[in-house]
């Protein structure tokens, strides 16, 4: 399967996705189709539903005598853990966070907002961007890294996080724009040796309000909200 | 308790509520260990897999979010990837002769509360499916077989598995009036 897929490629996957055994490369072509493309976003969400409304289907039965108690003895012993974040982060976010701080210690040096103005200049015309923004990254337990954005031609997001949990875990990567529309443009697997994700966009980064990171597992969402704003529009 | 809706509940446990949390584990427990039987066909790692799936809604019932579905469908999506990690390999013939015994029967009597009610209209369209298609269907969405690994365990071409299990999701999203058209 080629990189793009046309509406029929991607109904042809389409149910597999919405059940969550599309291999990897169809699953991302699809949903980068799909986060441009109602017809065929609604179809997955459509399956996805239908696949919801299945798993209700699962027969009930009886646990062991004392589950219950035994069950929440073991939720109260086991409060919500903290992540433990290792201070290592990727090497493209190093480069990003480079340009940033090495800006902001030139203007701390020299205290010349002219030569910071300059630096940063140049870097976005290398791209063709406008400006760059930085969000925290929420986790269920706080803060748990960055989310830089780039508005260019195309526009990026790029999150890092701390130091990832000792277990992998794969999201659905869904943005949310200020209009209120829901787009989903990919997948990030993060822990292990998983430190990053980034990705081009569908829309302009000024577009964007939201930035979810959606566990496969159905466990903790990682959120940064972008809404970024036009810092070379007046007023 | 009994009154609470399940989203009320739920939002009750994520707030750290011992009282929600047993109220919460009471109200699903014979579905996450349905669930959860069905796919290990093992009591005891049927209980640990019931009991680690109430331990993750636990510590993430903030996260839930009510747009992207039930919380009955929540709790099952994380119970059935439970318990599909807890399988030490592929099994031989996975399939539980009972799962589908009981996807074709009327749903039974529940546990206290309002669950999310069962959907007769899904189960009766489920089993007019031929039944190769329901087989690929139920492989898929309940042991999370991919259509090569059916494909391996049929003995059958893998394009016939990716359209039995595409016919199959798309007559039921049809049978339930959701149209093609936009």
């Amino acid at each position: 399967m080629s990189n793009e897929m046309s509406c029929e490629q991607v109904r042809e996957v389409a149910a597999e996705l919405a059940i969550g055994i599309a291999d990897g490369q169809d699953r991302d072509a699809a949903l980068r189709h799909a986060a441009t493309c109602n017809e065929c976003r609604g179809l997955v969400a459509d399956l996805s539903g239908v696949v919801d409304d299945l798993l209700l289907l699962a027969p009930a039965h009886e646990p062991p005598v004392g589950f219950r108690s035994r069950t929440v003895n073991r939720l109260v012993e086991r409060p919500p853990r903290r992540i433990r974040w290792r201070p290592v982060l990727a090497a493209a976010a190093s480069f990003v966070l480079a340009i940033v701080v090495g800006s902001a210690a030139m203007y701390l040096a020299s205290a010349d907002e002219r030569r910071l103005a300059d630096s940063y200049r140049a870097v976005l015309a290398q791209g063709q961007g406008s400006f760059f923004v930085a969000a925290p990254l929420q986790g269920p337990d706080g803060t748990i890294g960055t989310v830089y954005g780039y508005q260019g031609s195309p526009s990026w997001l790029f999150a890092t996080v701390r130091g990832p949990a000792a277990g992998t875990q794969r999201y659905q990567v869904r943005l949310t724009t200020k209009s209120g529309q829901q787009l989903t443009i990919g997948s990030a697997t993060l822990g292990g040796t998983h430190n990053s994700w980034g990705a081009a966009l569908p829309v302009g980064l000024i577009d964007v309000a939201e930035l979810r990171l959606q566990a496969d597992d159905g466990s903790g969402d990682l959120v940064a909200e972008i809404n970024a704003t036009d810092p070379w529009s007046s007023g | 308790m009994r009154s609470l809706s399940d989203e009320a509940l739920l939002a009750g446990m994520g707030s750290g509520d011992p009282t929600a949390a047993s109220a919460f584990v009471g109200r699903f427990q014979r579905r996450v260990f349905g669930m959860a039987l069905s796919i290990l066909r093992d009591r005891g790692a049927a209980e640990e897999a019931a009991q680690e799936t109430f331990v993750r809604a636990w510590r993430h019932a903030v996260a839930y979010d009510s747009r992207r579905g039930s919380v009955a469908a929540w709790l099952l999506t994380i119970a059935r990837n439970m318990s599909i990690n807890m399988l030490p390999r592929r099994r031989p013939d996975p399939i539980d002769p009972d799962v589908l015994l009981a996807l074709q029967a009327p749903a039974p009597a529940r546990d206290d509360g309002p669950l999310t009610p069962v959907s007769e209209p899904i189960r009766e369209a489920l089993v007019r499916l031929p039944e190769e298609q329901r087989r690929a269907l139920v492989l898929a969405v309940f042991y999370g077989f991919t259509a090569g690994e059916i494909a391996e365990l049929d003995t059958v071409p893998l394009g016939t598995v990716k359209t039995r299990i595409r016919t199959a999701l798309h007559k039921l999203r049809s049978d339930l009036g959701v149209s093609d058209e936009q």
